[in-house]
């Protein structure tokens, strides 16, 4: 589970205390005992022998099929537990709660939030080919023009004047087709992997470097052998887009799949921040 | 020391059960108990309840209908009662009315009706609001 995912949860359980502030409390674990995310106002001790009690019960709820949902009503309040796949949201709230308010955070608006995370987590190695295609596709059709327009502009002149402003954005394309005729005929398109983004920092981490998911880097090796890649092009998908370095993420860190890792700084100049998604694209060169 | 007593029929001294079931009744009973006893075999009968567990300090009746379940609704109702109270007494929550495990196929009902502690094992379908009602009348 990526720190992308638990802030979303955090974020709404947050807002638990807006929409009905007579939760009290409410927080979501794991199965496996880890506290996804809880309110300020849930202590340690209180997760802690929550999760621990709940496991007890759960252990010997087998016999039942496992636990879906587990209510304790009590005299002035309510406590109760709801399953969410491998996921547990628990939520403490007073008598005084609307109860419509509370089941429709509980039983609907927070697993409908889970199971769009778990659909999105899916999302990057789901979605690189259509942008890619997308893009060759396009790539392509300039291509193709160019090639119909080069004849003529050297017959004329190589003139600034005779390129209208609406092909400025072609001259990027325009310096692969030519090297791919002088240098590298069969050069690759530079694939476009559509990645999570994470917020790095600290004293240690350089500003101007970005990391990747090591297994999409490894695939950029693979597929331009030989060629040496020192940038990547970051493009949010609101159209912000920049050039910068990049390093592979750390194999020991398992959580790192289909995400970049971005310091702060860039976070800026592309106005995005963690949790979005963003498409990366090898600069080759 | 615990005297067990198992019966097939209904006899004075135990409170009439489902053909069928097995009932496990020990020691001396209180009016309380008694009367709490007599509520359940009336629920009992209730379509989609597959049966009780009732004990108090000193005495259990034990009235399930799948018999090689016994053990385990036991242990299950024991742990549901004595974890619900520490994460209750975690959040400050006084006067625990009831407790609702709902499993896959299977929903535990958990009650303490004075020293008296009770568990009805149902189908997930059913109306546990009317049991309640008529435990604490």
């Amino acid at each position: 589970m990526t720190e992308a995912y638990s802030n979303v949860l955090q974020t709404i359980i947050d807002e638990f205390r807006n929409i009905s502030p007579e939760t009290t409390n409410a927080l979501i674990f794991k199965n496996n005992g880890q506290t996804i995310a809880k309110t300020e106002a849930t202590t340690e001790d209180q997760t802690k022998q929550l999760i621990l009690n709940f496991s007890s019960i759960a252990l010997q709820a087998e016999t039942i099929g496992g636990i879906e949902n587990l209510t304790i009503q009590a005299a002035d309040s309510q406590l109760a537990i709801t399953e969410m796949n491998s996921l547990y949201l628990t939520t403490v709230s007073s008598r005084k709660a609307n109860p419509e308010i509370v089941k429709s955070l509980s039983h609907v608006l927070v697993p409908t939030v889970v199971k769009l995370l778990d659909q999105v987590a899916c999302l990057p190695s789901e979605a690189q080919p259509p942008p890619a295609v997308q893009m060759e596709e396009q790539e392509e059709q300039l291509e193709e023009k160019q090639t119909e327009e080069i004849p003529t502009e050297e017959t004329v002149m190589p003139d600034e004047e005779v390129l209208p402003v609406e092909e400025e954005p072609r001259i990027q394309v325009e310096s692969l087709p030519e090297q791919q005729q002088v240098f590298e005929p069969f050069l690759p398109e530079a694939p476009v992997n559509q990645l999570m983004v994470e917020k790095i920092g600290g004293l240690l981490v350089q500003a101007d470097i970005v990391r990747i998911d090591s297994d999409v880097t490894m695939k950029w090796s693979e597929l331009f052998e030989g060629k040496q890649i020192n940038l990547v092009n970051i493009e949010t998908l609101d159209g912000k887009k920049t050039e910068c370095k990049f390093k592979p993420t750390k194999e020991s860190k398992s959580n790192s799949k289909g995400v970049i890792q971005i310091p702060e700084k860039i976070l800026q100049t592309l106005q995005t921040s963690k949790g979005k998604l963003v498409m990366v694209k090898p600069v080759i060169e | 020391m615990l005297k067990q007593k198992i019966t097939h029929e209904p006899t004075p001294e135990s409170p009439e059960t489902t053909d069928g079931a097995a009932v496990i009744s020990a020691g001396d009973e209180n009016s309380g108990f008694a009367s709490l006893a007599a509520s359940l075999t009336e629920i009992r009968k209730l379509k989609d309840v597959l049966g009780y567990i009732l004990r108090s300090n000193s005495s259990a009746i034990i009235d399930i209908t799948e018999q090689d379940k016994i053990i385990e609704y036991a242990t299950l109702s024991t742990q549901i009662s004595e974890s619900s109270l520490e994460i209750a007494k975690q959040f400050s929550m006084a006067d625990i009315e009831s407790v609702l495990v709902e499993g896959k196929n299977v929903k535990v009902l958990c009650m303490n009706v004075g020293e008296n502690k009770i568990s009805i094992f149902m189908e997930k379908t059913a109306t546990h609001a009317g049991i309640i009602k008529r435990i604490l009348l």
